[in-house]
């Protein structure tokens, strides 16, 4: 079942390569490279600048019709595209988040909303945020506690977030709010579109472990949304914030595109661990000759190849209308545990050396080991934790009864 | 080049073709019978298998064979993991019938191959000795030039399915050099009209696999029954372990997802405390895990063995990726297959065991799940050397199983 590639196609990977090499920022893909920090306007910017570079290269919005400022190409062009970017460890563009307001609008929106919202998210001329995650609302995003009372046109919404991304830079956010108080579990939300600039919506910097604030804590203090602006029906919220989920956690329609933030950290790193340990002593054995770390290395390389014949194959299943969409959840799961997996052993052979951060002058490739270390920690976590994720295999790909608590 | 995953028409046929033969000629109650059989051969079965085409499957239609590819192997050998299969199939087509038509004379494979197509021929190979290695320094049985003989003598362990085989191709010692890669000859006996040759059954785990000790004792083997060249046996050798690694690659695959289905269905069924045990998260979470291996598995495998089929410059790689992975991963499965099952499954009749059996000693085979990995270490020392650090993610010339699976 090998195909030679189409000489259209064999140019297209040629296309990309080049425009790769010659776009990406220079020394990119070597631990000398230091990206912007995240959640700074310096990030923030260079972020949006690579989005929109990628957007009028052609390379991004796949998944989105043309009218709606989408990129439509064939499946194997898009595979192509996604190849060599994941190849090269893309980075991720600021504005990503947008693409679950897309998830949500392409399937529940109307006409207008989409037309409205959906062009200027694919240009990166807007950001969003996503205010899912409440403080007694995490893994159970269900038990959201926001309210939503009804105002002539408007809903009047209070309450708080926390992990919100990017909520600093964003236009507009995505949240769903407890509407009718007396309703069952999954029928007592509605999902809406706000302005950020409204009055009443405030942010405040989450501090995380790495020292960085890369998420927010936002406050909705009496925010006045227009009717307007709810996504799908009243009731309807929870449901599209599922959609919003399943986005999230790598659905197949974004397969290598808006998860290069992790894909950068996970995919790009077994040569870098091969340098690494070929430059570590540990007392006096050279870390790349004690089995221990080449096992365990040699084990990371084989993880990443079968990522990759497990997407492939995955597309192949795609295509054939054979996927359920929970798949998602084995590829989630792996990946980010295996990226943490990866982090704790760079930490268990670089030594002492892993304590020095950013900014010492005694810290290796400007403590980027060290800060993948600690961030790596909130990948198991956010986009719902890898036991949510088990849940979803044990319960919808083998079809387990629910579980006991 | 693009690698699709997935099977065309004819490859759905032969699965379910495969699925349903095995489930008929051979279900569990069989392969239970043919355990307790002193060769576990069938010759019956065997004559069925020949008929559907299965025993020359990749081997020429110039020689009564079917013509397929090794991908189409391996949908096969994958069908006869779920069933724990008891057949000397890989001993015959692995070991013997796929090296002599890559290595063999017009006259060898005009003589064999058509008897392996039609079932006549059963054969298997003795390569192990003492130290069960397949490492060129591990082979010490001799075989010496007698005016136009050689003989042979010696003894060899775990030879699969010595007393059903009409043929043995045997590994010899026919030269001692420093380099013990030089100096290894394949001879292809006849069995049936040998003097001072025994076969031995050796009491071995997993009994749908029948296992000897064959002891050589001044055996004489004509010159013309030699495999390729002359003390240049080593690198059919590595030929035959590269095709057999990937091909149990398939057949662990296969067992382990068989042995998970059966997890996952007494999961469903089993109730404990008033509720059926497949509601514990405890449970769940574990069989999410072996749900997440078992894809990754299967990836690695069908991987593999599409690069076998092309002749790809990474199948060593490809195929010691998949065979570390898949071992790694089905011998988790049966073992949790065995504790999921908790009592029933530890007891002779329940039929986890067969495949916990399996499974280890398919990992074992060629080198384990450990063994593999230090050669992809190899590999990406090569990797690193070959394409400069930090240089190689603008290498447009950096592909293959390795160089991708890098990114």
């Amino acid at each position: 079942m090998v195909s030679e590639e189409s000489e259209r196609l064999q140019a297209l990977r040629q296309e990309v390569r080049t425009w790769l090499r010659e776009n990406l920022p220079e020394g990119w893909g070597t631990p000398a490279y230091v990206p912007p920090p995240r959640g700074t306007a310096e990030g923030q910017a260079a972020g949006k600048e690579w989005s929109k570079k990628l957007y009028d290269a052609g390379y991004t919005g796949f998944t989105v019709p043309k009218e709606y400022g989408g990129i439509e190409r064939p499946r194997e062009e898009q595979a192509v595209i996604r190849e060599e970017m994941a190849r090269t460890g893309t980075p991720p563009g600021a504005a990503t988040l947008g693409y679950l307001a897309v998830a949500a609008l392409m399937r529940y929106g109307t006409e207008e909303q989409k037309k409205r919202w959906i062009p200027k998210i694919m240009t990166n001329e807007e950001c969003w945020c996503e205010c899912f995650s409440e403080p007694n609302a995490g893994s159970d995003l269900a038990n959201i506690q926001k309210t939503g009372v009804r105002d002539g046109d408007e809903w009047v919404v209070n309450g708080q977030s926390v992990w919100t991304s990017s909520s600093k830079f964003a236009d507009w956010g995505i949240v769903p709010v407890r509407t009718d108080v007396n309703a069952p579990r999954h029928r007592n939300l509605s999902f809406f579109v706000f302005d950020c600039t409204t009055p009443g919506f405030s942010v405040k910097p989450l501090r995380q472990m790495t020292g960085d604030a890369e998420f927010s804590e936002t406050f909705f203090d009496d925010v006045r949304i227009p009717h307007g602006n709810m996504i799908g029906a009243e009731g309807q919220g929870w449901y599209v914030a599922m959609t919003v989920l399943e986005a999230e956690r790598g659905g197949g329609m974004r397969i290598g595109e808006a998860a290069a933030g992790i894909t950068v950290t996970t995919l790009g790193g077994v040569d870098n661990f091969v340098e690494l340990a070929k430059n570590t002593k540990r007392r006096d054995m050279v870390a790349w000759d004690d089995p221990l770390f080449r096992q365990r290395i040699a084990q990371f390389a084989i993880e990443n190849e079968a990522i990759r014949a497990s997407t492939q194959r995955m597309r192949v299943k795609a295509m054939k209308g054979q996927l359920t969409g929970h798949e998602q959840s084995i590829t989630s799961t792996y990946r980010r545990e295996k990226n943490q997996r990866q982090a704790n052993m760079v930490a268990e052979m670089i030594g002492a050396s892993i304590q020095y951060m950013r900014g010492d002058p005694r810290a290796l490739d400007d403590g980027s080991w060290t800060y993948t270390f600690l961030r790596s920690r909130g990948n198991t976590i956010e986009t719902g934790t890898t036991e949510i994720n088990r849940g979803i295999i044990a319960e919808r790909l083998l079809g387990l009864p629910r579980t006991r608590m | 080049m693009a690698i699709e995953f997935g099977l065309n028409e004819e490859q759905e046929m032969l699965k379910t073709m495969a699925r349903d033969f095995l489930a008929n000629e051979c279900p569990m109650s069989r392969v239970r019978e043919l355990m307790e059989d002193e060769t576990g051969f069938s010759a019956d079965l065997w004559k069925k298998m020949a008929e559907v085409g299965w025993l020359g499957l990749v081997l020429p239609e110039e020689y009564g064979g079917a013509g397929m590819n090794f991908r189409d192997l391996t949908i096969l050998l994958d069908e006869m993991g779920r069933q724990v299969f008891p057949s000397p199939f890989i001993s015959t087509l692995l070991y013997v019938g796929m090296p002599i038509l890559a290595f063999g004379t017009d006259e060898q494979k005009n003589d064999i191959l058509p008897k392996i197509c039609s079932g006549e021929a059963v054969c298997t190979m003795a390569a192990l000795e003492d130290d069960g290695d397949w490492w060129a320094d591990s082979i010490k049985v001799r075989a010496d030039r007698r005016g136009d003989n050689y003989v042979i003598n010696g003894t060899k362990l775990f030879v699969p399915d010595a007393k059903s085989a009409d043929y043995m191709l045997i590994a010899a010692r026919t030269k001692r050099t420093e380099d013990p890669e030089e100096g290894i000859t394949l001879f292809l006996l006849d069995t049936r009209e040998v003097w001072g040759m025994l076969a031995t059954p050796l009491k071995t785990m997993d009994e749908t696999r029948k296992l000897y000790e064959v002891t050589f004792m001044n055996v004489p083997i004509p010159e013309k029954n030699i495999l390729g060249e002359l003390h240049q046996g080593w690198p059919i050798m590595k030929y035959i372990e590269l095709h057999t690694t990937a091909a149990l690659c398939a057949e662990m695959v296969g067992a382990g997802e068989r042995a998970f289905e059966m997890t996952v269905e007494y999961l469903k069924e089993r109730v404990a405390f008033g509720v059926v045990i497949g509601s514990f998260q405890a449970l769940q979470h574990r069989a999410a895990d072996l749900a997440i291996g078992l894809e990754y598995s299967r990836s690695l495998m069908e991987w593999a063995a599409e690069n076998i089929k092309e002749g790809h410059p990474d199948t060593a790689t490809s195929v010691a990726m998949a065979k570390s992975f898949c071992g790694d991963t089905c011998k988790k499965v049966v073992a949790e297959g065995i504790q999921m099952h908790g009592g029933i499954g530890f007891t002779w009749d329940h039929d986890m065991h067969l495949y916990f059996k399996r499974v280890w000693v398919d990992d074992n085979a060629f080198g384990d799940s450990i063994y593999q990995r230090e050669l992809v270490a190899k590999a990406l020392d090569e990797i690193h050397q070959l394409s400069g650090y930090g240089r190689w993610r603008r290498m447009p010339g950096v592909t293959g199983a390795v160089g991708q699976g890098m990114m």
